[in-house]
């Protein structure tokens, strides 16, 4: 695919917006690329792009080439901070749709308050590795359809939407679950990342809400990766799930970045 | 340090985030710029810390300033 968009002076010379395949468009300008275009698709399905170009008049241009070509809703993410991408994607009709907290949240026990922490009565926790498979899925599973039925995955950080052919549980060993009887009722999943360990989902049975299972979990994520060395682990939590921005607020986890997802419809 | 078809890209280590969602990086110059993220690993969720070694597109009108393209693993 090689269609030639359009040419528009932007300064002192043309710039031409090209779609160069399927999912990327460039902008020239005397044979050299001042803006890239990139759309893609994600796991559920949403379309999200993202432009890269120096100036405002070539963004805005590029995205009238993307926009034209791409059916709608299309979504794309910036930095909260970055209010010259956020007022470059509202210039071209995208508006905020949610908003994604980034957390450092601290390991040490003596800080987060979770070393007395010990799980409810009749509940073990598993740790990561050592939970059985099958009965890790069907938890998982369960999880995702009370989600899906309520607030909807839509509203959860990319980091935990479902992959291709709905797997959803790509490395059991990553994952720690809390045990009721002969049920699994809870899970961590840390990715135990050399760089900053992440905390890429923490969910518990509907059915099993504020009984401290969720808390019992993180101490023993936590916990597991103090001794392993890590001072701070990061998690992103959207900003209406009030019940884990309580959770990781009240063990000292600080709000370190912020993710807009933008849309336009 | 690569010239391609954008501009010039050059490896670098971050060594500072900022608060305005953008990163100090050190080239492997010596040379310090300022970089922000590219809008395709904002996309992916692409997380860039203190240390990480990046590839960064040097801006054509300021050569003081880069998008930070592609982080190597560590």
């Amino acid at each position: 695919m090689n269609f030639v968009h359009s040419t528009s002076g932007t300064g002192n010379n043309a710039v031409a917006v090209t779609r160069v395949s399927d999912m990327q468009w460039h902008a020239m300008e005397d044979d050299r690329t001042v803006a890239r275009g990139d759309a893609s698709r994600r796991p559920d399905g949403r379309l999200f792009v993202s432009i890269d170009a120096w100036h405002s008049a070539v963004f805005d241009r590029m995205a009238n080439a993307m926009l034209a070509d791409l059916p709608t809703p299309l979504y794309t993410v910036v930095d909260e901070a970055d209010t010259d991408s956020r007022s470059a994607w509202e210039r071209v009709g995208f508006a905020a749709a949610r908003r994604e907290w980034g957390y450092v949240v601290p390991t040490d026990p003596q800080v987060t308050g979770l070393g007395s922490v010990r799980p409810p009565s009749g509940v073990t926790i598993v740790p990561a590795g050592d939970a059985d498979e099958g009965p890790l899925r069907a938890l998982d599973r369960i999880i995702r359809d009370e989600v899906e039925a309520a607030v909807g995955w839509q509203t959860m950080p990319a980091e935990v939407l479902p992959r291709p052919a709905g797997t959803t549980v790509i490395d059991p060993s990553k994952y720690a679950v809390a045990r009721h009887l002969d049920q699994y009722v809870g899970l961590v999943r840390v990715a135990p990342l050399t760089r900053q360990p992440r905390i890429g989902l923490i969910a518990v049975r509907a059915d099993r809400h504020r009984r401290g299972i969720a808390r019992s979990l993180l101490a023993h994520a936590l916990g597991s990766l103090y001794g392993s060395g890590a001072a701070a682990a990061w998690a992103e939590v959207d900003e209406s799930n009030a019940a884990a921005t309580a959770l990781f607020e009240g063990i000292g986890a600080r709000r370190a970045a912020g993710t807009l997802e933008l849309v336009r419809r | 340090m690569t010239k391609t078809a954008g501009g010039v890209e050059v490896e670098g280590t971050v060594i500072e985030c900022l608060r305005n969602a953008t990163f100090k990086v050190e080239l492997q110059n010596g040379h310090t710029v300022l970089a922000h993220i590219s809008g395709k690993i904002r996309k992916n969720y692409i997380k860039i810390l203190p240390y990480d070694r990046v590839l960064v597109e040097l801006s054509p009108y300021d050569l003081t300033r880069g998008r930070i393209r592609y982080r190597y693993r560590s």
